[in-house]
């Protein structure tokens, strides 16, 4: 079975998913809410940086940097005909 | 806050997302008047700026950026403090255009709050250039708001505004549609949530409202009213009607957001057209480039090399004139005036004070010419990108690494470069780090007093130093950001701006209000600082001598001169100097601090010199090379004849290198931290830090040439050099190596939890 469901922090560079959950107790979870890390929104992998970490996503088009820590916060789905 | 409202003088606040261009519609608004202060309560920098309109005069208050209402850092928490006594003014809420949904959120906020803010659609240029267009009447009706398009960096459509600011009676927008306020459950919601506190919707201050809509939303729902928790289980259970999935108390957060993003939508949907790609293929392609996995580093690296070397070499040619200026000045007044206290005062205290100040200012003016271009241009943040995995590694955010690799060439320039970081508390941390940074001024210290006591092998010992430097800086950045993890929790959210080209303004502005900012700030402190340092050191005049020296000396000059008498004169003239600088206040002080510092094997020279050393390092030496003399022309050898040994002299350099920055850079610390608190308690952890290094050292080394000896000992250092060599290494290697996160506990809370997760 191909896996559908990722932590953002695992979805590949390159590919784009759509933000299915968040972790609701953490405050930094509410940050990312109020920037518009809603479920629904579709959200690209765009590169990492050269050491690995942190991962920069493009949401609502605009470009923002999370670290791991962050991003693991985020479940989002890869939809295959999204892809 | 002071300024009340006058019939012609108005309160106007500014608020509005990071980077969405709100510091250059301050600029726009309000030219070079400005006031620099601290909010109250908080050492956040609080900024205000004046303008005079034909109506009266505008009060125009920078407020921190924020993404949303509810703070995240102390700097945020100050917007909400503030809402109300905003809202009895004018709020502009700067709004890039060119990133409408997350910017309008801020603005939902507010209009849900009751606060009917002006919206300044910034960046308006770029938006209509890629294809967008706005509804300005649709966009003022919808959401009770008055828009106005602006292009702050250019300054256009900003006297537009600030004509409409100035005109009293149009700040009401008569709204019969708005699409942004609050949904009717909701809104029954919070108003439940303030009829338990006794208080109505329609009278609620702003900051009540958010409250009450808080309470809605809070993450510990447990610690709130019984009464709360049942409006909240009630509005969650109204949501889940006509859902599959039903929605639980604490997804109300979600929930809401959600609900203001789906509104956002509605809106823009209404009045505007977004262009369809917002981000234009040329700076993807520059984007590729710069953050590249392989490219990346080394163009930074050129970058960084580049700024460097124009900052403390071409910075060295006007750093050049300006002593010699001083100089000039110096040597000016002695030549003018009578001899005498005003005159050693005016000339050694006074004017090489001056020149203790402005001797940085080329440095500071082009090192933020660059940092101004790299900020302006969007790159600072792909540098920070880049950087951020070795920085996190120490606990610093990616954008500390600029002033971190600046502190190498000078430590005052590059604690004001920590103003690039904008979260407060990991600012703090790399204000905290930087002295440690070895400073080019040390160098010529070290090479010194290497050559002095090594002759043999100067490079080797010189390399341990910096070695043993190097692991305490990197020990300091984990134990305090270890220490407080729990302190600081805001999360790490690295915006990446587009690129754009940096303008002459704005560069101006940054050079403009950082060379002022540091002269009348950090420069008072510095030179008081210069000055007290003077004063301990040629007081009291008169020093109670154990010989008559000067009857002596006119004595031996009245004679015939020979080769005998002038080789007198000289001894006894040294002998004189340095009874002298015994009786001064500033060896008295070192000698009563002696005791402290004996356990380190120091001799009461050495406890003398670091006084001096305050002021700059080098005074180091040449406090020592005068304490000796009467023991030897030759410093080392003054030193080993008085009981001094390579051991101690290594000791004493190490203490010299980390036990306190110099008193320029304690200053702009003092300044831009804007805590007395922190200052002092950094200057603790230093002396705390080189006092138990360096004696530390000492029982190392002193167990090594005791010993020849006990196993144990030798096993002791044996394990404490693989210790600390392993400690730089696993850093090292989880830095460029690793994905193991600094940030989990363990596997078991790791969370890629993957299997590659090593503990």
């Amino acid at each position: 079975m191909v896996r559908t469901t990722y932590s953002l922090a695992d979805l590949p560079e390159g590919s784009t998913g759509t933000i299915r959950d968040i972790d609701a107790l953490s405050p930094t979870a509410r940050r990312l809410l109020d920037m518009g890390f809603v479920p629904g929104t579709p959200i690209k992998a765009i590169k990492r940086a050269p050491m690995g970490d942190p991962t920069t996503y493009e949401i609502r088009g605009y470009l923002v940097g999370l670290r791991r820590t962050e991003s693991a916060l985020i479940d989002v789905e890869i939809k295959p005909d999204v892809k | 806050m002071s300024n009340k409202i006058t019939a012609n003088s108005r309160n106007v606040y500014l608020v509005g997302n990071p980077n969405s261009g709100k510091t250059s519609l301050f600029n726009a608004i309000t030219g070079e008047r400005h006031r620099v202060g601290n909010w109250p309560g908080v050492t956040v920098q609080k900024i205000e700026g004046i303008t005079e309109t034909a109506n009266g005069r505008l009060i125009v208050n920078d407020l921190p950026g924020t993404y949303s209402l509810t703070p995240a850092t102390p700097e945020e928490e100050i917007v909400l403090k503030t809402l109300d006594e905003a809202a009895t003014g004018i709020i502009i809420n700067v709004v890039d255009i060119a990133n409408f949904e997350r910017n309008l959120f801020l603005t939902t906020q507010l209009v849900e709050l009751g606060v009917n803010p002006v919206v300044s659609l910034n960046c308006f240029d770029s938006f209509t250039r890629a294809g967008g267009s706005i509804d300005l009447q649709k966009f003022s009706a919808f959401t009770g708001t008055t828009p106005f398009p602006t292009v702050a960096r250019r300054g256009e459509g900003v006297s537009s505004m600030i004509e409409h600011l100035s005109r009293p009676e149009s700040i009401a927008v008569e709204c019969c549609n708005n699409m942004l306020v609050l949904p009717d459950l909701w809104k029954k919601a919070a108003e439940d949530v303030l009829a338990c506190q006794g208080l109505k919707w329609a009278s609620a201050t702003p900051v009540q409202r958010y409250n009450a809509l808080r309470e809605l939303i809070s993450l510990k729902p447990l610690e709130s009213d019984i009464k709360i928790q049942e409006i909240r289980r009630q509005l969650a259970a109204q949501l889940s009607q006509g859902r599959e999935k039903p929605v639980k108390v604490i997804d109300l957060a979600c929930e809401l957001a959600s609900d203001r993003y789906r509104r956002i939508e509605k809106l823009i949907a209404a009045c505007a057209t977004i262009p369809g790609k917002s981000i234009p293929p040329w700076q993807e392609k520059l984007d590729t480039v710069l953050t590249h996995r392989f490219l990346g580093l080394p163009i930074f690296a050129l970058m960084m090399a580049w700024v460097f070397w124009t900052t403390f070499s071409i910075g060295e040619i006007p750093m050049g004139w300006m002593e010699s200026l001083v100089e000039m000045a110096g040597d000016f007044v002695k030549a003018n005036m009578q001899e005498g206290l005003l005159q050693e005062l005016l000339a050694d205290g006074i004017i090489s004070g001056v020149g203790g100040v402005l001797v940085f200012i080329p440095n500071i003016l082009i090192l933020f010419f660059w940092i101004a271009i790299l900020e302006d241009s969007g790159y600072m943040s792909r540098a920070a990108f880049i950087m951020d995995r070795m920085m996190n590694s120490i606990g610093l955010h990616g954008r500390a690494f600029i002033p971190m690799i600046m502190g190498l060439g000078c430590n005052v320039p590059a604690v004001l470069a920590t103003r690039i970081i904008d979260n407060r508390f990991q600012r703090l941390l790399t204000m905290l780090l930087i002295p440690l940074v070895t400073c080019a001024a040390r160098l010529p210290v070290l090479v010194l007093l290497c050559g002095t006591f090594f002759p043999e092998n100067p490079s080797t010992w010189m390399f341990s130093l910096f070695f043993v430097n190097l692991l305490v800086l990197i020990f300091l950045g984990h134990m305090t950001s270890f220490l407080f993890k729990s302190v600081e929790n805001s999360p790490f959210l690295l915006e990446m701006p587009p690129y754009r080209l940096p303008t002459a303004a704005s560069v101006w502005h940054m050079l403009y209000e950082k060379a002022m900012h540091f002269v009348e700030k950090a420069g008072t402190v510095i030179m008081a600082g210069a000055i007290v340092i003077w004063v301990l050191s040629v007081f009291p005049r008169e020093v109670p001598l154990s010989f008559d020296y000067e009857a002596e000396l006119a004595a031996l000059k009245s004679q015939t001169v020979t080769a005998e008498t002038t080789e007198q004169i000289a001894a006894l003239t040294h002998k004189r100097d340095i009874e002298q600088m015994e009786g001064r206040y500033m060896a008295r002080i070192g000698k009563l601090m002696h005791p402290v510092m004996a356990p380190l094997g120091f001799s009461w020279r050495e406890t003398v010199s670091l006084i001096p050393g305050f002021l700059a390092k080098e005074s180091v030496v040449s406090t020592l090379t005068v304490l000796y003399l009467p023991y030897d022309e030759d410093l080392g050898k003054g030193m080993s004849k008085t009981g001094m040994n390579k051991l101690s002299a290594f000791v004493f350099m190490l203490f010299t290198l980390l036990y306190i920055p110099c008193i320029a850079t304690l200053g702009v610390v003092w300044r831009e931290s804007g805590s007395t608190k922190f200052t002092a308690l950094s200057l603790v952890v230093y002396f705390v830090i080189a006092y138990l290094v360096s004696f530390a050292a000492l029982k190392i080394g002193e167990a090594l040439q005791a010993s020849n000896g006990t196993a144990a000992e030798a096993v002791t250092i044996i394990l404490a050099g693989i210790f600390a060599g392993w400690y730089l290494l696993r850093t090292l290697l989880n830095t460029f190596v690793g994905r193991q996160c600094n940030s989990c506990a363990g596997c078991s809370s790791c969370p890629s939890k993957s299997s590659d997760c090593q503990g």
